[in-house]
């Protein structure tokens, strides 16, 4: 089974969010979890994300209005994690661990393959929106280094074989 | 009550106190950024690092209680002097330095620190370029308040001010570490009623604002106590300014009324501080005008004011309690002239007391109070629509910005029946056409007591003599006492006039001139803006 791609609201569509009665009641379920609204804040941006595959500013009034929070705390907590995307992700986000394990493992062979093979580096995306790769710290899984998060998924034990094996599934795997 | 000794120094303090507040009663300066008197305690600098005997590491005071029996070491310890440096050292590893150009200079906590704990000896490890922020050097971040995000040393006290203090929440950190960077939501203007307090707390120069910068260096300025005359609930000020020139108000603590904020609306009336009144003139019949020396002014005053059959006067809550007393005496007691006070509530403001509850303004003014307290007939809008349209041939206004309904069409014209004299700290509309318009000088020239809305009676005190032409309105009234053959109340001081009230007055009874400032008993002052 491979990674599912992300399916990416367009801003316009995010402009202003009003959550609808499914969103609501998954909310209403995460907050019974918690002492105060504010400390939902994390678990609701997960499923915000899930669900627009972003977090635009419109998510993050909505999330601040339903929470009691303001908006600017709301974006405070969205910036601090690379892990949320506040401009619209890629279908495939290639998070290519880049710390000390993983390093000394084949990390900068695995990111010299994808600027061969997709023509971009971290930071960057290729220009049909399939992926984008983002160079991140440790993801614990040092243990079966290299590694690449896809989405939501790890792939450990990687080399540049895998690797093309990997994003020849992802690339036809489309919708 | 805990009893602790700090760099040698025994000191009793209240349970709770923190090792900062501790020392600063034992006469010790511990430094500190990112604590604020006034806001959560985060522990985020570590520049208040102290030794305590017993504990083999070194304690932040900030978050440190002090405890009964404690020893502890600050400017004593080598190896807080040595931690501190460090700090010093990390904290402007990517700071730019440009205190030359950087309009905090003279009142900043960071080159103060910087001077204090490392000496003026500036040494660093950096080898690599600085961290910048392209773009973030000089931004408006709202109306007031610019950034310059280079020389933030992330000490989140703006944050927290708008957290705790304001309450709107607008400022947070966008990313973190090393590229954070202070910003409000998807950019929205910064327009929180009280963001200028944000640059008052931020310790360097990343936050300034905008009527100050660059318009007068912080450490030309003189600081004189005074009152807020924006509203009834009469924040305490300090009137910053140099060669009889304000610059700029800054809070004045007091943990009853303001902590030390300001509101936006209130900070920036200082500007209006520099007007003294139009030049005093006399106008007559055939619309000929001239501008007579004082003397002769008071004279012809006094003449006019004796010579007429009906006076009216119209008083103004924006006077001290000695002036409206003066006032009362002469125009209602000595000429039996009909006396009215307007006033109005205006936009409604509040502040945050140092116990974190809201105060909220009852007038525009701030002597309402004082003119209830010394039983003045207190009128408004259409109360002084009504005494306008009553008969009298002589009009006297103690100041044209009593009331809004007084630069109104219906008022000039009511007021352009009979003659009218007006005292006047600014060009007003009733000027182009009064008999005769005196000069009155600024709050900054004025010295006296307000009566704020929660019946505290506060001095505040003269920061400059008049310019030529215009006196404050309690030196224009002795005058015309004098003139009037007053002698009881043709005394030299406002503080003489204070005590002619006490004495004579029931609701200001048993009160101490010397004890209504508040700012001899500062425990902050001499760090004047915290921070
Ligand atoms: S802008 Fe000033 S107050 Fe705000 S975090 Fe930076 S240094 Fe602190
Ligand atoms: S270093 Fe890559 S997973 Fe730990
Ligand atoms: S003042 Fe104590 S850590 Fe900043």
């Amino acid at each position: 089974m491979s990674t599912a791609p992300i399916h990416a609201a367009n801003p316009e569509e995010l402009r202003e969010v009003r959550f609808d009665a499914a969103m609501e009641s998954q909310i209403a379920e995460l907050l019974t979890h918690y002492p105060i609204p504010r400390a939902a804040l994390l678990p609701v941006l997960w499923l915000c994300q899930k669900r627009y595959g972003w977090i635009a500013p419109g998510v993050m009034e909505a999330v601040a209005a339903r929470l009691g929070l303001s908006p600017a705390y709301v974006q405070g907590v969205v910036t601090f994690y690379t892990m949320f995307h506040t401009t619209p992700p890629a279908r495939f986000v290639l998070q290519v661990c880049t710390t000390l394990s993983c390093a000394v493992c084949g990390a900068g062979e695995l990111l010299a393959h994808l600027r061969k093979r997709l023509g971009i580096g971290p930071g960057e995306r290729t220009p049909d929106g399939t992926f984008q790769i983002v160079g991140v710290q440790c993801l614990g899984a040092c243990g079966s280094a290299p590694v690449v998060q896809v989405n939501d998924d790890y792939y450990e034990n990687l080399d540049p074989a895998k690797l093309d094996a990997l994003l020849d599934e992802l690339a036809a795997a489309k919708e | 009550m805990p009893k602790l000794t700090i760099d040698g120094r025994e000191v009793e303090v209240a349970q709770g106190t923190n090792l900062i507040e501790a020392a600063r009663l034992a006469g010790i300066a511990i430094p500190y950024f990112c604590y604020h008197p006034y806001l959560s305690v985060v522990g985020q600098c570590r520049i208040c690092l102290v030794e305590i005997e017993g504990q083999p590491r070194l304690a932040i005071a900030c978050a440190t209680p002090a405890a009964d029996g404690m020893v502890v070491r600050s400017q004593t310890s080598s190896r807080v002097r040595e931690a501190r440096e460090a700090v010093m050292e990390f904290l402007l590893a990517n700071h730019p330095l440009d205190c030359p150009v950087c309009d905090q200079a003279g009142e900043c906590l960071l080159q103060d620190h910087s001077m204090d704990e490392q000496g003026g000896q500036f040494s660093t490890h950096m080898v690599e370029t600085r961290r910048t922020f392209p773009g973030l050097e000089r931004r408006l971040l709202g109306p007031h308040v610019v950034q310059n995000q280079n020389r933030c040393i992330h000490c989140s006290r703006c944050i927290r001010f708008t957290q705790e203090i304001s309450e709107t929440s607008q400022l947070t950190y966008v990313s973190r570490g090393n590229h954070a960077y202070i910003d409000t939501f998807d950019g929205r203007p910064f327009d929180d009623p009280f963001s200028a307090c944000a640059a008052d707390v931020c310790p360097v120069g990343a936050l300034t604002l905008r009527e100050f910068r660059f318009r007068k260096r912080a450490w030309k300025l003189r600081s004189t106590p005074s009152i807020c005359p924006g509203c009834s609930i009469g924040c305490n000020l300090w009137i910053d300014h140099h060669e009889r020139i304000v610059y700029r108000f800054t809070p004045r603590e007091n943990p009853k009324i303001n902590a030390t904020w300001l509101c936006d609306y209130g900070r920036f009336l200082a500007e209006s501080l520099n007007a003294h009144g139009p030049a005093p003139t006399f106008r007559d019949e055939d619309g000929s005008s001239s501008s007579p020396p004082l003397e002769e002014t008071v004279r012809a005053l006094a003449l006019e004011l004796k010579a007429a059959r009906t006076l009216r006067v119209v008083a103004s809550a924006n006077l001290s309690n000695e002036e409206l007393f003066l006032a009362r005496e002469i125009f209602a007691g000595y000429l039996h002239g009909e006396l009215v006070t307007p006033v109005w509530p205006g936009e409604p403001r509040r502040m945050k007391n140092g116990h974190g509850v809201w105060l909220a303004s009852s007038d525009a003014h701030p002597n309402a109070n004082g003119a209830r307290r010394l039983g003045l007939d207190i009128v408004d809008e259409s109360g002084l629509a009504r005494f306008l349209y009553g008969a009298a041939d002589l009009t006297v206004l103690l100041d044209p910005l009593a009331h809004p309904y007084l630069a109104g069409e219906e008022a000039l014209q009511l007021l352009r029946v009979g003659h009218t004299l007006v005292f006047s700290q600014r060009q007003h509309a009733v000027c182009e056409f009064a008999r005769w318009t005196m000069g009155v000088a600024s709050l900054a020239c004025n010295e006296g007591t307000f009566t704020s809305g929660a019946d505290q009676v506060q001095r505040f005190q003269a920061a400059f003599a008049p310019p030529r032409g215009a006196l404050p309105l309690w030196q224009w009234f002795t005058l015309l006492a004098r003139e009037l053959g007053l002698a009881r109340l043709a005394v030299a001081t406002p503080r003489d006039v204070f005590q002619l009230m006490v004495s004579q007055e029931r609701s200001f009874a048993g009160l101490a001139w010397e004890e209504l400032g508040g700012f001899d008993t500062d425990s902050y002052r001499e760090h004047q803006h915290v921070g």
